[in-house]
């Protein structure tokens, strides 16, 4: 979409009576916005924070996240993110290579999958686990359909409700949100660019390598991140497929300050929230370098 | 891409299949189904959840649609650090919001459940911010402020009858970026102590299995049929304005 006409460049605005005077004057029409975002976000951060770092009685301390990477906690740590991870992998060549294959379909059908998986994509909690439940649980009807066939799929260790099973839950919305996101990406892609390359005696695999792979790495590796942060941090699903059986962290954050445990351990749980904003924080700094990069190339 | 849809329509088709089941599986109908319109909160959850995409929404509409037509018209300077604070929904994980938001706001914000809605406007930042801004870039948006300025129009009337009518179809999309989500959304609500539609499906689904499912199944497919149509409805009925600056 290029951009028709002139909008105001960065810093002083053509509309002179718009962003006359000071700095700080320019900055009064944005006061609803940023008040907003204060109390509503910036506010509710600063307070688990600032509880994150205090004791039961009250005094400053470090303990909650030396308690954070000890026993189930520190497991659960590891659990996280290798399974967002994983996700996030199989997700990301699993949309990439759909969303492929739907840049080649007409205006109409494409729309109607962008529709979709937007659909999909947001797709969660319940319905989604008794989706799963009906479809590969041990009564469901795929489970089923395949044993007529002679693949026993709990002949082995799987169930649902393990890592397996959870990553396989959770590519329901993986896939479409990475074909969400990533199919704009794909249709930059100009068919002149292979007709190029065919003439000058390019093959398939040196236009592949040398040229798709190269240009679309980086939006590819930068919506991989998002959807690492997304499967991260998914709560609802988690919450309906494991009965605690997964340690996750959402799952035990959830826990510890529900009121399921000891009331004394609300602490703990805000050391973590702050422990996973960090992990998302990390994960969301390496996505904007890489959109930042790849925006520096011509 | 055939397997891939297998995968997607295969627990479609399971669910839909046990969901009508009746008579402990002996024989099929929509008893279930028949179960889930009768449940006194079926109208009331859903009324509740309805209500707050509404004002999510009109929130959305109020706080956005001002601020980022202002940043691309004077405030151009501060778009970087406007855009920054749009991403930060996406850094916090909503588990570690909730948290902050039960123990940060005080009881007068935190006796009506319509204190959702605040904070569902904040999680769908990324989202509406992104899709009103690409909506403002494609249209000559100094050009026709000029003009209406010119014509003698103050800043609100060029803003509402100018603007606004310009860029319905980036509007329509955050707002219903700000409705789905509001629909479905699960997290905030259970952890301070709401119950919307989502936690009833859950609430539900503790006893009576196979409506819960018949329930899941009514609420993704409604959900898909209403964004398809949309979304392959003829052009006539779409806004042709944007159709000609986004083609």
């Amino acid at each position: 979409m290029a951009q028709r006409t002139g909008t105001p460049k960065k810093g002083a605005g053509p509309l002179a009576y718009l962003s006359r005077g000071s700095t700080l004057k320019s900055l009064i029409p944005l006061m609803p916005f940023l008040a907003f975002v204060a109390y509503f976000l910036v506010f509710p951060l600063t307070f688990i924070i600032r509880d994150a770092f205090l004791s039961n009685d009250g005094k400053f301390t470090l303990d909650n996240f030396a308690e954070c990477f000890k026993g189930v906690y520190g497991h659960s740590f590891a659990v996280s993110i290798r399974l967002s991870f994983i996700s996030a992998m199989i997700g990301a060549i699993a949309g990439a290579m759909i969303a492929s294959a739907v840049v080649k379909t007409g205006t109409r059908s494409r729309r109607a999958i962008a529709a979709t998986s937007s659909v999909f994509a947001n797709t969660g909690g319940v319905p989604l686990a008794f989706m799963f439940l009906a479809g590969f649980g041990t009564e469901g009807l795929v489970t089923k359909a395949l044993k007529a066939v002679g693949w026993n799929l709990y002949s082995g260790s799987f169930t649902l409700f393990s890592e397996t099973g959870i990553i396989l839950v959770y590519c329901f919305f993986q896939i479409p949100l990475m074909v969400l996101i990533f199919t704009p990406a794909l249709e930059n892609i100009k068919p002149e660019w292979r007709e190029a390359s065919d003439s000058l005696g390019g093959g398939r695999f040196s236009y592949f390598s040398r040229i798709s792979v190269p240009l679309l790495f980086p939006a590819f590796l930068s919506t991989t991140l998002l959807l690492f942060a997304n499967s991260f941090s998914a709560y609802a699903t988690a919450r309906a497929m494991t009965a605690g059986t997964l340690p996750l962290m959402p799952l035990l954050i959830g826990n510890l300050v529900d009121g399921n445990v000891l009331a004394n351990q609300e602490h703990l749980g805000h050391a973590m929230a702050v422990c996973m904003i960090g992990v998302s924080a990390i994960v969301m700094g390496i996505y904007l370098l890489v959109l930042k990069f790849s925006k520096a190339k011509p | 891409m055939l397997a891939a849809s297998a995968f997607f329509v295969f627990p479609l088709i399971a669910a839909f299949e046990f969901s009508l089941r009746v008579n402990q599986g002996k024989s099929h109908g929509f008893d279930n189904f028949r179960w889930v319109f009768q449940q006194e909160g079926f109208k009331t959850n859903l009324g509740v959840s309805f209500r707050l995409a509404l004002l999510t929404a009109v929130a959305v509409l109020v706080l956005m649609v001002p601020t980022v037509v202002y940043l691309h018209l004077g405030g151009g300077r501060w778009k970087r650090m406007i855009e920054f604070i749009c991403l930060v929904p996406l850094v916090v994980p909503v588990i570690s919001f909730a948290l902050g938001v039960g123990t940060a706001f005080p009881v007068f914000l935190q006796s009506t459940v319509y204190e959702l809605s605040f904070l569902y406007v904040i999680v769908s930042l990324p989202y509406t911010y992104r899709a009103l801004d690409v909506g403002l870039s494609s249209i000559p948006l100094l050009t026709l402020v000029e003009a209406s300025r010119a014509s003698g129009a103050s800043m609100r009337q060029t803003l509402l009858f100018v603007i606004v009518p310009t860029i319905r179809s980036a509007v329509n999309g955050a707002v219903f970026l700000a409705i789905a989500l509001s629909l479905g959304e699960f997290t905030l609500a259970v952890l301070l102590h709401w119950d919307t539609f989502p936690t009833w499906i859950a609430n539900i689904s503790q006893g009576h299995i196979l409506n819960a499912i018949a329930l899941s199944v009514l609420s993704l497919v409604g959900a898909w049929l209403v964004v398809v149509v949309m979304a392959i409805a003829p052009k006539s009925l779409r806004s042709n304005k944007t159709q000609e600056a986004t083609s």
